[in-house]
């Protein structure tokens, strides 16, 4: 294909195109892991530890092993294998020393489930309780007991994470840019706060499970509901010693993920269940219970902030503690403490700051990914910050936000230059503030005020995030022509719900000039027949994987032209085309169908030339950079997606009860792909924002022992805990490198819901509000136990 | 895990008694199943068998006369309580107790009887029926027995009934019908939640009455107060008879004040 | 247990194991795997089913019970492989995204359009209150059973506003 021959105005990017998937989904055809049954199919339970931290003296297995119908039992002490996302400190099975309330320390395959849950009752586990250790300040004394006295020991990714033997910390990130003493030297007020969140689940409707198959010759299939099936198949190779070649994932449908399912989990134990089975297919789902403590969950966070301000009301400084609570693995939680230092101050202009974060080991069930991975947590803190700066110095809120805000020619914590494609914080913030008349209630709203005698108030909160992931990130994709002239997308990015499936095609009809319908993306991944993609996470899959996709349509267009040309004695810069046909340009009735060239083209006599039409591409991310270790300076953003929440919410003052009237929230996303799906993105996530905001939470005793592991004491929100209004809106600032000018979205709509809600109700009521979530019994200790601002300034002008 | 148990679903109210009588505590009773299955499934109960007792015949059904007043039976749903013409004319606090339990589809196999005997301290139906004099009608091979709803429950999940015996009818004086009252439920969402505090309060002509679940190990009735009492008075009736704790779900001091708030508001709205 | 009970206008008899609740029985035993398990407990609304015409979470009911019963499932939703008008307006207004807690939504929504066929917000956010979605955040969901009762059409560019 020529330049001349660039496709026009997108036909189907942009515009209302229904998902690919909805009528599968609708009628309970589509097939999920949990769905699938295999003949020889085995089921696995786990015997997990009822205490946070133990001695395993001894598993006596005999009886279990005896009932009929068991075909594998297993122990840690039979498995010499571990696993370990960026840091491989986890054993299969627990070994000698359990680490977190509910961690597997034996399991079972038998004929059926019930057989299954009847063996594991029958293993007994003899334990040596030990003391926990359950808050991440207190692990940091230095006479805490250690979670991992072998850390020193344990492999790691080197490029990117600094383990301190000898500690519970398994990774330290510094960020240092400028020069903090002469930032706050120059300040005029300092305010010191400290904010704390909890740990919580991402409750994925469907729990995760697998099916796991080991088979004579080491030929593994892998079955899973998992989000990454290429990082998934490289974490179990490298815990197996096994060549890529010989194990298989196939992901079908994923009922949920956010980031709970991405990285390793269930499988390498089914495997090792399936092999010592005689290579049965071995399945296990989680319970919903076992969702909570067998499986991850997203890090509490301390998260202390020190800021320096001007007389202009600009930041002259900032000193960003954080203390991420890993629990008992490191897993993606080392990784959520790089990602959220890089971008610890938010979308602000701050010349001189200190960032240390540290990921630190309890005895608790460890963390992972969570949609935002980690900027729910720290913006929550930042954003009440921003809140609490703005009052002490007698600013406006949203204009301290505004005078604050990164522009073009400022730089990123890591040194990145903005410019005016990078994005526009400033609109999305205007957006959403004018979008609940910010600063004012409307006659309506102080009528309604008046007759409930509850209290309305509103807030503002800003967000940005950049995807989290390797300087070298990459992905491919695969168009392949059917004899028909439709195609078929190939990538190994999953559709977890987010809409990848039907931005893909959109995006894929646009470049070839094909209409949706002739256009399908494979429904299952499967890593022997997919090409490379990193992993479902960071909303970083619009960019790569779109990029990748419209290579691919240009390849086999380029090869379709080069067929094309010969069959119609043309030069492909002759040459132009529609849905249906390649043709030429100055005499269209020359032409020869897609259809035509699909497998090969065949003249008149039977001659065959060319072959099937299958378009290869690939991205790779442009010029990101490794940070250096001492001082996190680098370039590590793919994209920034910045934007704002608005939130209006009443509460009443006397009992802290309190309801959300409207959000509304802002994104710039460069370029809308398909404005229903993200909506319902940008929906998803800001009610997702709303539950950890408002309930969501680990609740643990002095033990460790986990007391809520379900949906009757972990509520998540349900369709009457809307607010009143929602109102999504877009901002297009081109991103010059993304496809069609897009950038991801996926994760931001959740990240600072929590602030801006808190910021309305501190409006409305004047509540000091440190901790999330915020129960309604919070609001009512917060606003009957109010502290002067005076309490956190440590310096402020001579009055 | 519910492993093993068998299942019987008798047809006669004497085939029924005779299952209870023969299998004693291993026995448990399936009417809804809404707490049953959970309890099952969590290991808090292991039963050998499980009786159905939707299919007897010869059951009360939800019925209300003048003369009998509201007779709830053991089949009778949450979703048919709410939705009966005559409860919401007669009895809105039960439709408005019955509203507050779960979910729709939830309501739909929940029944009233199963809530009560259930016995939890936060048992939705409770507060409204105790305000509105509600009896218990309990059944077995030994014969019946009648007593106030007030002296059924002995403790968290704990009642007078014997293994052999059921709750045949739950029946609501016609005397308090059209009481004025109203429920209020402290939750976590305004979802689907168990009550952390349920407050019921009836004033009918001028005999005030206040039922408070999750304050005590038992759902609570407050009596002997009037409409004349001063709103402190009433409260500090309900301060004196509750005894909250805390746990994961709320503070003991949070569970007190919203009682307290509750039941001025309430007070105030029957007045 | 043998029982006869008649899904989606089939009559199965089958032995049914007694402490199996009808979400196994439907899974497991007559794989009809649209039917989804999000939590056993009653809690989510994944397993929500027509029992005897009413919406009933299948693992709150035991298969037994279901002796004799008609009960219907997402698999009967749509006839000779066409939509149903409930989930053609989920298709239209993006009520869709992971698919798990579907079926379910589905089903109670067909309960609440067949005793109330034009519910207002607040019922409806009643009416599928008992179906947890993690996905969407209800509002599009919302949004369908508004356009399906003839109360909205579905929204041009999604609803989606631009500054």
């Amino acid at each position: 294909m020529s330049e001349s021959t660039l496709p026009p105005a997108a036909a189907h990017v942009g515009d209302d195109v229904q998902r690919v998937d909805d009528a599968a989904k609708l009628t309970g055809g589509a097939m999920y892991a949990s769905d699938l049954v295999f003949a020889g199919m085995l089921y696995a339970q786990v015997k997990k530890s009822p205490h946070a931290r133990a001695k395993i003296l001894a598993i006596n297995t005999s009886k279990a092993k005896n009932l009929p119908g068991v075909h594998a039992v297993l122990t840690g002490k039979e498995l010499d294998y571990r696993i370990g996302l960026y840091v491989v400190d986890k054993d299969v099975l627990a070994k000698d020393v359990v680490r977190h309330f509910g961690e597997a320390v034996a399991a079972v395959a038998a004929e059926s489930l019930d057989i299954a849950c009847r063996a594991v009752d029958l293993i007994d586990v003899e334990y040596e309780v030990l003391p926990p250790v359950l808050n991440q300040l207190d692990a940091l004394d230095e006479n805490s007991p250690l979670v991992h006295p072998d850390l020193g020991s344990y492999d790691y990714v080197k490029a990117s994470f600094s383990p301190q033997p000898g500690t519970n910390i398994p990774n330290l990130t510094k960020i240092r840019k400028g020069d903090i003493d002469a930032g706050f030297a120059e300040a005029k007020w300092i305010v010191e706060r400290e904010y704390t969140n909890p740990s919580v689940q991402h409750v994925p409707l469907e729990t995760h499970v697998a099916i796991v198959e080991w088979k004579a010759g080491d030929e593994v299939t892998i079955w899973s509901s998992a989000q990454s099936p290429f990082t998934l198949r490289d974490l179990f190779c490298r815990a197996f010693k096994l060549p890529h070649n010989k194990v298989r994932v196939v992901i079908p449908h994923v009922g949920g993920a956010f980031g709970g399912k991405a990285g390793i989990h269930l499988e390498p134990l089914l495997a090792c269940l399936s092999r010592k089975a005689g290579g049965r297919p071995v399945k296990f789902q989680a319970t919903r219970e076992e969702e909570f403590s067998l499986l991850p969950c997203r890090s509490a966070l301390t998260y202390k902030i020190k800021t320096g301000v001007g007389a202009d009301g600009r930041i002259t400084a900032q000193k960003l503690l954080m203390y991420w609570d890993s629990g008992a693995y490191a897993d993606y939680a080392v990784n959520v403490t790089r990602a959220s230092a890089y971008s610890a101050g938010g979308p602000y202009d701050i010349p001189n700051a200190w960032v240390d974060a540290y990921t630190i080991y309890t005895n608790k069930p460890w963390g992972t990914a969570y949609r935002g991975f980690g900027h729910v947590e720290f913006f929550w803190g930042l954003e009440r910050h921003m809140e609490l700066v703005a009052e002490v110095i007698g600013m406006d809120p949203l204009e301290f936000r505004k005078k604050n805000l990164l522009k073009p020619g400022s730089t990123t914590l890591t040194g990145e230059r903005i410019n005016e494609h990078t994005g526009n914080p400033l609109k999305c913030l205007e957006a959403a503030a004018s979008a609940i008349n910010y600063g004012r209630l409307t006659p309506e709203e102080q009528e309604r005020q008046a007759r409930t005698g509850r209290r309305i108030g509103k807030g503002i909160a800003t967000l940005h995030k950049a995807p989290a992931m390797p300087s070298f990130t990459s992905t491919a994709a695969v168009i392949k022509m059917n004899s028909d002239g439709s195609v078929v997308v190939n990538i190994a990015l999953t559709e977890i719900g987010q809409g990848t499936a039907t931005v893909v095609t959109q995006m894929a009809a646009d470049r070839l000039r094909f209409p949706v319908s002739r256009v399908k993306v494979a429904v299952e991944r499967d890593t022997d027949k997919d090409p490379f993609d990193w992993q479902t996470v960071a909303s970083k899959g619009l960019l790569l994987t779109g990029n990748a996709v419209i290579a691919a349509c240009d390849d086999l267009l380029r090869q379709a032209y080069l067929d094309a040309a010969q069959v119609l004695r043309a030069q492909t810069v002759d040459l132009d085309h529609d849905g249906e046909k390649i043709f030429v340009k100055q005499r269209p009735e020359e032409s020869v169908t897609f259809a035509a060239l699909s497998i090969g083209y065949v003249y008149p006599n039977g001659n065959g030339i060319g072959g099937p039409l299958i378009g290869l591409g690939r991205y790779t991310a442009q010029g990101l950079t490794s940070l250096d270790k001492e001082t996190g300076q680098g370039l590590p953003a793919l994209d920034w997606t910045y934007g704002a929440h608005g939130v209006i919410a009443e509460v009443d003052p006397e009992t802290g009860e309190y309801t959300v009237i409207k959000i509304a929230s802002a994104f710039d996303v460069g370029k809308v792909i398909n404005p229903g799906t993200m909506r319902g993105q940008c929906i998803g996530g800001m009610i997702q924002g709303l539950g950890t905001a408002e309930c969501e939470s680990y609740i643990y005793d002095d033990q460790g022992h986990l007391l809520n592991p379900s949906l009757t004491d972990n509520k998540i929100l349900t369709a009457k805990d809307l607010p009143e209004e929602i109102e999504c809106i877009a901002v297009e600032t081109p991103q010059l490198d993304g496809p069609f000018g897009a950038r991801g979205v996926g994760e931001h709509p959740m990240i600072s819901v929590a602030p801006a809600l808190a910021n309305a109700i501190h409006d409305a009521t004047g509540a000091e509000l440190t901790h999330m979530p915020v129960r309604s019994e919070d609001v009512w200790r917060a606003i009957h136990n109010r502290l002067p601002v005076d309490t956190w300034v440590t310096k402020a002008p001579a009055v | 895990m519910n492993d093993g148990f068998k299942y019987r679903a008798p047809t006669s109210r004497a085939e029924l008694f005779g299952l209870l009588a023969a299998h004693g505590e291993g026995a448990k009773i399936l009417a809804g199943g809404t707490d049953l299955l959970v309890d099952i499934r969590s290991g808090l109960v292991r039963p050998e068998l499980v009786i159905n007792l939707k299919k007897v015949e010869d059951f009360p059904e939800l019925v209300w006369s003048q003369s009998q007043g509201l007779i709830i039976g053991p089949a009778t749903t949450v979703n048919d309580v709410l939705h009966d013409p005559k409860v919401r004319d007669c009895y809105p606090l039960l439709a408005e107790c019955a509203l507050s339990i779960a979910s729709h589809q939830l309501r739909n196999r929940a029944t009233v009887i199963g809530n009560i005997v259930h016995a939890s301290p936060g048992a939705d139906m409770a507060p409204g029926l105790l305000c509105l004099g509600a009896r218990v009608q309990i059944a077995s091979q030994r014969g019946r027995r009648e007593l106030f709803l007030k002296d059924f429950f002995t403790g968290v999940k704990r009642t007078v009934l014997g293994h052999d015996e059921i709750v045949e009818s739950i029946t609501v004086p016609a005397g308090t019908a059209r009481s004025r009252g109203s429920y209020r439920k402290l939750k976590r969402i305004d979802g689907h939640d168990l009550s952390l505090v349920g407050v019921a309060l009836t004033n009918t002509d001028g005999d005030v009455r206040v039922g408070i679940g999750s304050a005590a190990p038992t759902p609570l009735l407050i009596e002997g107060l009037t409409d004349q009492d001063p709103a402190d008075a009433v409260v500090a009736a309900a301060r004196a008879a509750i005894r909250p704790i805390s746990d994961l779900r709320c503070s003991k001091e949070y569970r007190e004040y919203m009682i307290e708030v509750f039941v001025r508001r309430l007070l105030e709205e029957v007045r | 247990m043998w029982m006869s009970v008649e899904v989606n206008g089939h009559i199965y008899e089958r032995e049914v194991t007694e402490h199996w609740t009808l979400l196994r029985f439907l899974r497991e035993d007559l794989e009809l795997t649209g039917t989804k398990d999000g939590c056993s407990a009653g809690e989510c609304g994944a397993c929500t089913v027509m029992l005897n015409g009413q919406a009933v979470n299948a693992c709150m009911v035991l298969a037994a019970e279901a002796d004799g019963a008609t009960v219907e499932t997402i698999e009967a939703e749509a006839v000779d492989g066409e939509l149903s008008e409930i989930q053609a307006a989920f298709a239209r207004n993006y009520a869709v995204q992971c698919g798990y807690c579907t079926a379910g939504m589905v089903m109670s929504v067909r309960e609440l359009l067949e005793h109330n066929p034009k519910p207002t917000v607040a019922e409806i956010k009643e009416g599928i209150e008992g179906n947890l979605c993690r996905c969407t955040g209800y509002q599009q969901i919302i949004e369908a059973v508004l356009d399906v009762s003839g109360q909205i059409d579905s929204k041009s560019r999604g609803g989606l506003k631009y500054v």
